[in-house]
């Protein structure tokens, strides 16, 4: 069926708006399966579909959607609305900085769509690996499956044509047990990039299965383990919670709507200014970290973003220094006018919505360490005079600006004059964020480095969780202090 | 709108039934309103509106469900997603538990807490708000930030069991305005929840912004010192620690899934101070109580931390099928808790400065970001936000810059505790991921701990 979408967009340029934009989704299918203990407790499959239209108006923007494709026309009248209404309260109008106007196709690299896979395969899937985590000290066990498969059409008064079919699969696996003291221990796997491509491949029953049996070594490591203890010491981050440490103090502080203040009320600021674009020291010189959301195989490679711009790989820090942000059409403009030069060049194509019903933000694309020189683990060890080594994402919380942070981690175990020393529970750092890169003292070779991939990164209102990658190798820093 | 609904369902029960399937069919319907502000501008003004259908059906020790993304009129799609509910069935592995298809014994229809001239309050009242709420606190370092959320929840439920459905609408907003400092990078904040017109009150929002922007203006900015200290948490804040208590310390699965403080002998325990006492259910003004739950159970108020003594754990359908427990009706869009306020007289942040005290006091209003760092310790992570004050034992005020620290529930409403105000309030906790669905808690005003240990200092707003 066709709609009236390039109809209705003109419509509103008859009626006064400088620009607008639909996306439309015919159809959006995902699945989510979650076993407990060996019971499938949740077997869902769900579909939706609907269309979004934003409207800039006299500089001011109004948003609508429906999951009713027979309010097209009503729709597109209460955008135009809520933009009119909007010019009421507006300081400054919002001006979007020139795109390329594209008309093109992006699918994501997927092999076997989960879709097509019979339930029967992937229930049998998911029991298998049960089997596996069902083992002696190991009291709760947990396995999820989420599968997500949308298309989107974007169209704009520009003139671009956008579709995009983008297919997601994210496997998770839990255990937990009792330690000495009574209290609960965990292990979580999450796997990241495997290959060129993300379908119903990656679940290969031999791999979940050699995963299941290391979280099981480790989780009876840890229930056996004396507690973490409360000192300042090196710390040596697995690709497994150095892709957080990146997400939570490069990636959330470097969105530049972020910086602009557009978050305040909510998710936060942050304490990166303006004036501190190519002139912060961020981090030692081993720092190197980008935004590339052309990189192989990542939920954060999209193709073009929805405001319509290509894809890009772009620096954010190099060898240290602040150099780029996680920008979009209008924020770079608004920065530009702040700082009263053409700092930003154009749009760092990242705004992304996470569905029909949103409107697109800055939001991480693979914001990446580069590899460095250090070598291997071992090599990085052997190098460490009092450390832990810290593995897996147990929780976080970040001061409100970006500022400091604290992690707690599954599995740590300790490192003195170069050896590996006893496993400890109870992992836990914190720090201020840029004290923390300045001391980044060695960075892993790419042997070392991996994409990890982010399901579920919340940002914004009306909320929205978006999908996105980490490229990162296993990084010392010193004088941090651990312990809960 | 709900009448039309059970409508729709109904006509699906026929469907399913033909098919002898048994199932539970649910609708939502939500017609929601967002205005986003950020520098002194609304940055985002938009409107959805989203019918949802979801469809379990239920077999032999198993379940499958179906959702569905439409529109209210999409019959012949909805049947499709019944059709593939179906399908799926078979293909689902069995329990170990049998789990209960809902048996409505009779028709439930809640809309008193549902007001049109609310949820259509529409772009012109909105903005009428903010500038009554906002009037004469901006200037040019100054800017008013914040949201207003509002909109009508409809929601109707029932099963091939029974004709007989529970449904319910609910109005509702939630408010946020924050005024911040571009130059000195501070931010202050105040909220309100309503589920009726009359509930909103710019005034009040103003009055807490004027005396807290009072204070940022012209008071000493300064570093607190790590270690212990006197904390009175606002509604915020304490409405965080009690989110976590209700489900840390009450939900039945996450006891028996050691994601708990409690063990099934704590209770009949005390296990929290004697000024605890933790009510669920729907006499619980302000809080979007639902009187039935989604099985038809007619729901009563009960006390779950009684004067500090655990009286035992919630258990919805799924959770006592799982593990064999008798459910408490609490199959529920979401919960309506309450923490009873105590009996301290001091009940707003004004009266809090002006108080005598022997010691420094740390107000801090609100928790950003906490993490559980150990769900069976019931250790929370968080940092202070909008608004903390240093109240000095003098009787001088400071500003102070946003400080971390890592307690333990069971000291937070344990040893620690000092004293709850003798007056409540609704804090609304509606997310806005997903579907619309209002949620808030009762909490005292303020609250009051000793020896909480500030481990970050931060050196700068
Ligand atoms: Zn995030």
């Amino acid at each position: 069926m066709t709609h009236p979408w390039k109809e209705e967009l003109n419509k509103l340029l008859l009626q006064g708006a400088s620009y607008a934009d639909v996306r439309y989704t015919p159809r959006e299918d995902s699945a989510a399966l979650v076993m407990r203990n060996g019971n499938l407790l949740a077997f869902s499959a769900g579909s939706e579909r609907g269309f979004g239209v934003r409207v800039l108006y006299q500089g001011a923007w109004g948003f609508a959607a429906s999951s009713d494709l027979g309010s097209i026309t009503a729709t597109f009248a209460r955008a135009l609305d809520n933009a009119k209404s909007t010019a009421r309260r507006l300081s400054r109008p919002i001006r979007l900085a020139d795109k390329q106007v594209h008309t093109g196709r992006f699918t994501s690299p997927c092999l076997v769509d989960p879709a097509q896979v019979p339930y029967d395969e992937q229930v049998a899937f998911l029991r298998r690996v049960d089997t596996a985590l069902q083992q002696t000290g190991v009291e709760q066990r947990m396995i999820f499956l989420r599968t997500q498969s949308r298309l989107t059409e974007y169209y704009d008064t520009q003139g671009a044509q956008i579709v995009k079919e983008i297919r997601e699969i994210f496997p998770y696996l839990g255990i937990q047990g009792r330690d000495g003291d009574g209290e609960t221990q965990s292990r979580r796997y999450s796997p990241p990039r495997l290959g060129p491509t993300r379908g119903w491949e990656i679940m290969q029953a031999d791999f979940f299965e050699e995963q299941a049996a290391r979280m099981v070594r480790e989780l009876n490591e840890t229930l056996a383990a004396p507690k973490c203890p409360s000192d300042v010491r090196s710390v040596i981050l697995m690709p497994d919670i150095m892709y957080l440490q990146v997400h939570e103090t490069i990636g959330h502080p470097l969105e530049l709507d972020r910086i602009l203040g557009y978050e305040l009320s909510y998710a936060g600021g942050s304490f990166v200014r303006l004036s501190d674009f190519g002139a912060l020291r961020y981090g030692t010189d081993k720092l190197t970290v980008r935004a590339d959301a052309t990189m192989e195989n990542s939920p954060g490679s999209f193709g073009y973003d929805d405001d319509g711009v290509e894809a890009q790989n772009n620096l954010l820090i190099k060898d240290g220094i602040l150099v780029g942000a996680i920008t979009s059409r209008q924020m770079v403009t608004e920065a530009n006018d702040k700082m009263g030069r053409e700092y930003f060049k154009g749009s760092g194509g990242t705004a992304r919505a996470s569905s029909f019903r949103r409107t697109p933000l800055e939001r991480m694309t693979n914001i990446s360490v580069d590899p460095g020189t250090d070598g291997t683990l071992e090599d990085i060890i052997a190098k460490t005079e009092k450390g832990i080594v810290l593995s897996g994402d147990k929780s976080w919380s970040i001061g409100s600006n970006r500022e400091q942070f604290h992690f707690a981690n599954h599995y740590g175990y300790l490192v003195e004059d170069g050896q590996k020393k006893g496993v400890v529970r109870s992992c836990a750092y914190s720090g201020e964020t840029l004290p923390f890169y300045n001391s980044l003292a060695m960075v892993g070779d790419e042997r070392t480095w991996q994409v990890e991939f982010v399901p579920n990164c919340g940002k914004g209102m009306p909320s929205q969780t978006m999908q996105l990658g980490h490229g990162v190798p296993v990084c010392r820093f010193d004088n941090v202090k651990v312990g809960e | 709108m709900l009448q039309q609904m059970k409508e729709t369902l109904l006509a699906l029960r026929e469907y399913a039934l033909e098919r002898n399937l048994q199932a539970q069919l649910s609708l939502h319907r939500e017609d929601s309103h967002l205005t986003r502000l950020a520098n002194g501008s609304v940055s985002l003004n938009t409107m959805e509106s989203v019918t949802s259908l979801s469809v379990t059906a239920y077999g032999d020790r198993r379940t499958a469900t179906a959702t569905l993304v439409c529109g209210l009129k999409d019959l012949d799609m909805m049947r499709q997603a019944v059709d593939r509910a179906a399908a799926m069935l078979p293909h689902a592995s069995r329990l170990s538990f049998q789990p209960t298809l809902p048996s409505i014994p009779a028709d439930s229809t809640c809309e008193t807490g549902y007001d049109a001239a609310l949820a259509q309050l529409g772009s012109a009242g909105i903005l009428d708000y903010i500038s009554d709420a906002a009037a004469g606190l901006e200037d040019e370092d100054l800017t008013l930030g914040g949201s207003f959320s509002v909109g009508g929840t409809a929601w109707c439920t029932l099963s091939t069991a029974t004709p007989h459905s529970v449904s319910w609408r609910l109005s509702d907003a939630q408010i946020t305005l924050v005024l911040a400092s571009a130059k000195n990078k501070w931010e202050i904040n105040a909220e309100q929840s309503a589920q009726s017109l009359d509930d909103l009150d710019p005034k009040a929002m103003r009055r807490h912004l004027a005396f807290l922007k009072e204070q940022y203006l012209t008071r000493e900015a300064v570093r607190l010192p790590l270690g212990p200290v006197r904390v009175v948490f606002g509604a915020a804040a304490t409405a965080e620690y009690l989110s976590y208590l209700s489900y840390l310390g009450l939900d039945g699965s996450a006891m028996k899934q050691g994601n708990s403080i409690h063990r099934e002998e704590d209770i009949g325990q005390r296990t929290l101070s004697h000024k605890i006492t933790v009510t669920e259910g729907p006499d619980c003004p302000g809080a979007f109580a639902l009187p039935t739950d989604d099985f038809g159970r007619s729901r009563g108020t009960a006390a779950w931390y009684d004067k500090g003594v655990l009286r035992g754990f919630i258990w919805d359908q799924g959770a006592a099928d799982e593990y064999a427990q008798t459910p408490t009706g609490h199959n529920l869009a979401h919960h309506s808790f309450a923490l009873q306020p105590g009996d301290m007289a001091v009940n707003d942040l004004q009266a809090l400065a002006a108080a005598p005290r022997d010691t420094d006091i740390l107000y801090v209003p609100y928790l950003h970001y906490t993490g559980v760092v150990s769900p069976s310790e019931g250790l929370i992570t968080g940092t202070s936000r909008f608004g903390a004050l240093l109240l000095k034992k003098d009787g001088a005020i400071q500003v102070p810059y946003n400080v971390r620290f890592t307690e333990k529930l069971e000291d937070i409403f344990g040893g620690k505790l000092l004293w709850l105000s003798s007056e409540s309030t609704v804090y609304n906790t509606s997310s806005t991921y997903g579907s619309r669905n209002p949620s808030a808690l009762r909490v005292p005003r303020l609250m009051c701990c000793d020896q909480i240990n500030v481990e970050i200092s931060n050196k700068s707003y």
